[in-house]
C-alpha cells in the first residue's frame, strides 16, 4: 500500500478541489464545549472516489457539512478551488451549493410532491449547465420511474432518485452522507454502483462517508477519520467494483 | 407537585406558544360575539321587563277623538281588562328661545292627584307636580338634554294656539317612550320632538276636553285574548272616534327595542358558529402536528406503560389550554364590547337605568362551546395517536402520498413551475387545512363587508329619502285642515321659493284580512317635493283616483296592483270607502299609501283642504322664514331636512364606526390567526423539504415562494368565496332591520369589497412574513439528520 501525498496526487496531474487546513468547529461554549472537528488537514482531488471512514461521532459528518457550505468551521483554512468558503456570505453559500455541490444524505430527503422527474427538474431548472433529468435518471437505471412519486418507489429506488437528483446539474463534488444507511445489502449495492458509475462517467469528485469499513474497498483513497481528524489514509491500488462488495 | 407529564405539556405549549395564542385568538373573536350578544339580549331584555314591571307599562293603547271619561269606567269592566286608564295625549308645538327651527311635542296628562296607574314615570331630576299645581311641567330627559333643558327652566309652548310659559318641574323617562321619535318617523329627533306630562286639569282646559278622555291603556288580566281585548276596545270606542287600538307588538318605542334583540340573536348565533368552527379545525391542526412531531414520544410512553387515557388526556390538557384561553379572553373582550354598545344605545334608547349586565349563562355557553369545538378538533388527531401500536409509532412515518393534482391531470400540468406544483399537490393531498384555512380568510374577508354595507345602505336610505322623495327643504304640519288657500299666506313668508300642500289623512286600509293603520298622504299630482318613486326611482304621476302603495305595504296587505282596498278613514265623518290600488312604489322608511290630494280630499268628503305644506326655501334667508313661522299658531309641527340629516348621520356615525372597528378587529385576528397557523404548519411539517431545498441550492426566497405560493393559491380561492360569504351575511344582517318603519336598501359598493380584500391581503401577508423570518433559522443540518 503506497501512502498518498498531496504532491503526489498533484503530480499525477489532477487539479485541487478541496484544501483543508487546521479546520476545527467546536459546538457550545466553556465546559460544554465539543471539538467535532480539531484540526483536520486534508485536499480532494478533481474526479477521485474518496470514502471518508469512521466511526459515529468522529466528525465526519461535520466535515462533508463544512465541505458542502452547510455549516461554517470555528477556525482554520477551508478553500474550494480559489473560493474561501470561510468568508462566504449566505449568498454566496447558496450561489456555491447551487452550482458545484450536489448532496446525497442517508435518508433520501426528496420532495415527497414531486415525482422522480420533478425532484430532478427542479433542480435543473435553477442549475446552470445541467443534464436532461431523463438523462439523469437513465443514470442511475431509473429510466422506467420516471413518473412515480417518492411514495412509490423503494428505498433504494428513492435514494437513486436522490443521486440523480444530486448530479443532474453536473457538479463538481459529489457529496454523500451514508448512502447506504437505511437501506439493506442488495439495494445498498444497487445505489454505490450508482455512485461509482457517476463518478466513473462524469469525473465527478465523490466524498463518500460511511462507517462500513468495507465500502473501502470502492475507493481511489481512503481516509480514516476518529475524534475529529484525519488518523490517516491509503489509497487503493485498484478499485474494487461496487458489486463485489458485501457486508 | 406538578407531574411530569403535565411539565412537558407546559413545555409543549410554550414550544408553540404562537400557534396556541393564534387558536385562542379566533375562538375569543366568537366567544367575545356571543358573550356580547347575549349579555346585551340579556341586559336589555330583563332591563325593560322590569322597568315595564315596576312602571306598570299597558298591554293595550288606543287614541280616539274624545269620549266621556264615564266610559274608562266601561272599558275597564270589558272581560280581559285588568286596569284601564284613560288620559289625554295632544300634539304641541313648543317656542325654543334657542332653536331657530319651531320645535314640536306631545302632551300627556297625568292624573291631579297621585302617581297614574299605568305607564308610570321614573323621575330623573328634579322633582314630581306639585298636588294641584299649575304652569308646571315634566320634560323627557332625552329632549331636555338635547336641549339643555333643566329643571326650574321655562318652556312655552302654544296650547291649543295659545302660547304659555312653563317652569320645568322634573325631567323623566316613561316605559312607553324608551324609544321617542315623532309618531311616524323611524329615526329620532330629540331636539326638536320631546314628551311632556302636565296635570290633567291644565291640559283638559286647554284643550277644551275637561271631563273627557283621548288616550286610553289598558293591562289585561291573567289569561286574557289580547285581540278579542282590542277588539272589544275597538267596539266602545268607535263611536268616539276610536283609530284603533293596538298592543306592544305594534307600539312603536317598544317593537324599537324587539327589532334591536332580534338583531342581536342573529349575531349571537351566525357569527360565533363561523368562527368556532374555523378555531375547532386550527385546533386539530395544531393538535394533529403535535401528534405527529410526537409520534416517537407516544410509542415510548406506551411502551413504558402509560395508558392509552393518560396519554389521550394529556393531549386534551393541551387542546383545553387554548380553550381556557380563548374563553377568559374571549369573556373579558365580550364584555368590555358590551359596556361600549350598551353606553351606544343611550343615544337611541332610554331606560332608568341600563347598565351591561353580564350574562353568566353565555360564559358556561361559551365554555361549553368552546371546549365542544375543540374536542371536536381534537379527537380525531388524539385517537390516531391512542391507536398506534407502540413498535409502529418508533418507526419513522413512511414519506406522504401525493399525486398529479387535479389541475394538472386537465392537461395544463406542463405549464406549471415547480413550486406551484409542490403547492397545488400539498393542498389537495389536504383538503380539510386548506378548506379551513380557506374558511378562515373567507370569513375575515365576509365579516369585513358588513360594517361597510351597513354604513352604504343607510347612506343610500339617507339619499333615497332627501335627494330622491323629500325634494323640499322643510315640511310644516298644521293644528287643524285649513282651506287649501293658506298655501298663498305660506308663500309670503319670506324666503319661500315654492310651497306645495299635502294632506295627510289617518286611516286602515284593509285587504282580504289583513289591514294596517296608517296616515294616507295627498300630495299634488305633480309634486315636486314629496315625490312617490317606483323601484327603479322613475317618478310615479299620482292619477285622479286610486292609493299608490309602498311594496312593503302592499307586501303586508298581500295586495297586488288593480285589487279594490277598503279604507276606513279614523278622522272627519270616518267616511269607509273602496279604493283601487293602482301602482306600487318604493319606499324605505316603511309602510306608506299616497293618493292624489284632490282624490284624498274627494274620498274624505271635502273640499280642497289641506293639512300640512312643503316649502323650497332660500337657504340664507332661513332664520327669517323659521322667525315667522314661530308667529303663525296654526303650525303644529315643523320638519327640516338639514337638521334631520345632521342629526342621523351623527347619531350612525358614532354607532356604525365602533361596530366598524369591532369587526375590523376580529378581521384581522382571524386572517392574521388563520394564516399565522396555517404557515408555522407547513413550516414544521416540511421543515426536512425546506431544508432540502435549502441545501440543493434554492435561496432562502425561493424557498418562501413555495409557502407563499400555497397560501396565495388559498388567498385566491378565499378572497372571492369570502366576499360572496360577507354579501350573504350583510344581506341577512340588513334585511334583519327591514321592518315596517325602516328597510334598508342593501348597498355593495366596490370600495366595500376593495377594502376587505385589502385588509385581508394585507394582515396575512404581514402574518406569513413573520412566519416566513423563520425560515432564516431553519437549521439546514438537523434538518436533515433524521426523517420524522
Amino acid at each position: 500500500m503506497e501512502t498518498l501525498t498531496p504532491q503526489n496526487l498533484a503530480a499525477a496531474g489532477r487539479p485541487q478541489v478541496f484544501h483543508v487546513r487546521g479546520l476545527t468547529k467546536v459546538y457550545g461554549m466553556g465546559a460544554a464545549e465539543v471539538h467535532a472537528l480539531a484540526g483536520v488537514d486534508l485536499d480532494l482531488y478533481a474526479g477521485e472516489l474518496a470514502v471518508l471512514l469512521g466511526p459515529s461521532g468522529s466528525g465526519k459528518t461535520t466535515l462533508l457539512n463544512n465541505l458542502g457550505g452547510l455549516d461554517l468551521p470555528t477556525a482554520g483554512e477551508l478553500r474550494y478551488r480559489d473560493f474561501d468558503l470561510t468568508l462566504a456570505s449566505e449568498t454566496e453559500l447558496t450561489r456555491y451549493r447551487r452550482d458545484a455541490v450536489g448532496f446525497v444524505f442517508q435518508f433520501y430527503n426528496l420532495i415527497p410532491s414531486l415525482t422522480a422527474r420533478e425532484n430532478v427538474a427542479l433542480i435543473t431548472e435553477i442549475a446552470r449547465d445541467p443534464m436532461p433529468p431523463e438523462e439523469a435518471l437513465h443514470m442511475v437505471n431509473l429510466g422506467a420511474r420516471l413518473d412515480h412519486f417518492p411514495a412509490q418507489l423503494s428505498g433504494g429506488e428513492q435514494q437513486r432518485v436522490a443521486i440523480a437528483r444530486a448530479i443532474a446539474k453536473r457538479p463538481e463534488v459529489l457529496l454523500c452522507d451514508e448512502p447506504t444507511g437505511a437501506l439493506d445489502v442488495r439495494t445498498g449495492i444497487v445505489v454505490l454502483e450508482a455512485i461509482e458509475r457517476v463518478n466513473r462517467e462524469l469525473g465527478t469528485l465523490t466524498v463518500v462517508i460511511t462507517h462500513n469499513a468495507v465500502m473501502a474497498g470502492m475507493a481511489d483513497r481512503v481516509i480514516h477519520f476518529s475524534d475529529g481528524r484525519v488518523q490517516h489514509e491509503h489509497r487503493n491500488p485498484t478499485r474494487a467494483p461496487a458489486s463485489s462488495l458485501n457486508w | 407537585m406538578l407531574s411530569n407529564l403535565d411539565r412537558k405539556l407546559l413545555r409543549d405549549l410554550n414550544r408553540m406558544k404562537g400557534q396556541v395564542v393564534a387558536v385562542a385568538l379566533v375562538m375569543a373573536c366568537g366567544l367575545a360575539m356571543l358573550v356580547m350578544a347575549r349579555s346585551l339580549i340579556f341586559s336589555l331584555e330583563s332591563t325593560r321587563q322590569e322597568y315595564y314591571e315596576a312602571h306598570r307599562f299597558a298591554e293595550v293603547f288606543a287614541h280616539l277623538k274624545r269620549a266621556p271619561n264615564a266610559l274608562a269606567a266601561r272599558v275597564a269592566e270589558l272581560p280581559g281588562v285588568a286596569t284601564a286608564q284613560a288620559g289625554i295625549a295632544v300634539q304641541v308645538t313648543l317656542d325654543l328661545a334657542g332653536l331657530d327651527e319651531p320645535a314640536s311635542g306631545q302632551v300627556r296628562s297625568l292624573p291631579d292627584f297621585g302617581p297614574p296607574e299605568l305607564n308610570r314615570l321614573f323621575l330623573r331630576t328634579g322633582s314630581w307636580l306639585a298636588p294641584g299645581s299649575r304652569g308646571e311641567l315634566l320634560v323627557s330627559e332625552a329632549f331636555a338634554e338635547a336641549n339643555q333643558l333643566h329643571p326650574g327652566d321655562q318652556l312655552a309652548m302654544l296650547l291649543n294656539g295659545r302660547r304659555k310659559e312653563f317652569r320645568i318641574a322634573g325631567l323623566v323617562l316613561s316605559p312607553e317612550i324608551i324609544f321617542e321619535a315623532r309618531p311616524g318617523a323611524s329615526l329620532p329627533d330629540n331636539r326638536t320632538y320631546g314628551t311632556f306630562w302636565m296635570p290633567y286639569k291644565e291640559i283638559a282646559t286647554a284643550f277644551d276636553l275637561y271631563g273627557a278622555f283621548n288616550y286610553l291603556t289598558l293591562t289585561l288580566a291573567p289569561g286574557a285574548q289580547l285581540r278579542s281585548v282590542i277588539a272589544a276596545v275597538d267596539r266602545l270606542l268607535e263611536p268616539y272616534g276610536g283609530r284603533g287600538a293596538y298592543g306592544r307588538a305594534d307600539h312603536p318605542s317598544h317593537i324599537r327595542v324587539s327589532d334591536e334583540i332580534r338583531i342581536l340573536q342573529t349575531l349571537s348565533i351566525g357569527f360565533p358558529i363561523v368562527f368556532l368552527s374555523v378555531a375547532a379545525f386550527m385546533t386539530n391542526a395544531v393538535l394533529s402536528r403535535l401528534l405527529t412531531l410526537q409520534r416517537e414520544q407516544i410509542a415510548i410512553l406506551k411502551a413504558f406503560g402509560f395508558a392509552n387515557r393518560q396519554i389521550v388526556l394529556h393531549y386534551l390538557k393541551f387542546a383545553f389550554v387554548m380553550v381556557v384561553g380563548g374563553a377568559v379572553v374571549g369573556t373579558l373582550g365580550g364584555v368590555a364590547l358590551g359596556h361600549r354598545l350598551v353606553v351606544m344605545y343611550h343615544l337611541f334608547f332610554r331606560f332608568p337605568d341600563l347598565y351591561f349586565r353580564f350574562d353568566r349563562s353565555a360564559v358556561v355557553l361559551a365554555l361549553g362551546v368552546g371546549v365542544g369545538a375543540a374536542l371536536l378538533g381534537v379527537l380525531s388527531a388524539v385517537r390516531r395517536a391512542a391507536r398506534l401500536p407502540p413498535a409502529e409509532a418508533m418507526r419513522p412515518e413512511p414519506p406522504a402520498s401525493f399525486r398529479p393534482a387535479l389541475v394538472e391531470r386537465t392537461g395544463i400540468g406542463h405549464l406549471f413551475s415547480h413550486s406551484f406544483r409542490i403547492a397545488v399537490r400539498n393542498l389537495e393531498r389536504r383538503p380539510a387545512q386548506a378548506l379551513f384555512t380557506v374558511a378562515g380568510l373567507a370569513l375575515a374577508t365576509g365579516i369585513l363587508i358588513v360594517p361597510n354595507c351597513f354604513r352604504d345602505s343607510v347612506s343610500e336610505l339617507l339619499g333615497f329619502q332627501w335627494d330622491v322623495v323629500q325634494r323640499q327643504d322643510m315640511n310644516l304640519g298644521l293644528v287643524e285642515p285649513a282651506g287649501v288657500q293658506v298655501r298663498d299666506l305660506l308663500r309670503q313668508l319670506p324666503g319661500v321659493i315654492a310651497v306645495e300642500p299635502f294632506r295627510g289623512a289617518a286611516a286602515r286600509i284593509r285587504f282580504g284580512h289583513r289591514s294596517r293603520q296608517i296616515g294616507i298622504q295627498g300630495t299634488p299630482a305633480d309634486t315636486q317635493h314629496s315625490r312617490v318613486v317606483d323601484a327603479w326611482y322613475r317618478e310615479i304621476v299620482l292619477p285622479s283616483e286610486g292609493l299608490v302603495v309602498s311594496a312593503k305595504l302592499a307586501e303586508v296587505l298581500a295586495a297586488k296592483v288593480g285589487d279594490e282596498l277598503t279604507v276606513q278613514f279614523l278622522e272627519g265623518r270616518r267616511p269607509v270607502r273602496t279604493v283601487p290600488l293602482v301602482g306600487v312604489s318604493e319606499d324605505l322608511t316603511g309602510i306608506a299609501a299616497h293618493m292624489e290630494l284632490r282624490a284624498l280630499n274627494h274620498l274624505l268628503g271635502d273640499g280642497d283642504v289641506m293639512n300640512g305644506a312643503s316649502f323650497t326655501l332660500d337657504m340664507a334667508r332661513r332664520r327669517e322664514f323659521l322667525h315667522a313661522l314661530k308667529q303663525i299658531p296654526r303650525v303644529s309641527w315643523v320638519g327640516i331636512k338639514e337638521s334631520l340629516r345632521d342629526n342621523f348621520r351623527q347619531t350612525t356615525a358614532a354607532s356604525i364606526n365602533l361596530i366598524q372597528s369591532i369587526y375590523l378587529t376580529f378581521a384581522i385576528v382571524v386572517a392574521f390567526g388563520v394564516v399565522y397557523n396555517n404557515a408555522r404548519i407547513s413550516l414544521a411539517e416540511r421543515a426536512r423539504e425546506l431544508a432540502t431545498l435549502r441545501v440543493i441550492g434554492f435561496s432562502e426566497r425561493e424557498v418562501g415562494a413555495v409557502l407563499i405560493t400555497e397560501l396565495t393559491i388559498l388567498a385566491l380561492i378565499a378572497l372571492p368565496l369570502g366576499l360572496l360569504l360577507g354579501t350573504g351575511f350583510a344581506n341577512g344582517i340588513v334585511s334583519a332591520v327591514n321592518t315596517e318603519t325602516v328597510r334598508l336598501p342593501v348597498i355593495f359598493t366596490l370600495h366595500n369589497y376593495a377594502f376587505a380584500t385589502m385588509v385581508v391581503v394585507l394582515a396575512s401577508t404581514i402574518s406569513a412574513l413573520l412566519v416566513l423570518r423563520r425560515l432564516k433559522q431553519l437549521n439546514l443540518v438537523s434538518a436533515l439528520k433524521a426523517p420524522e
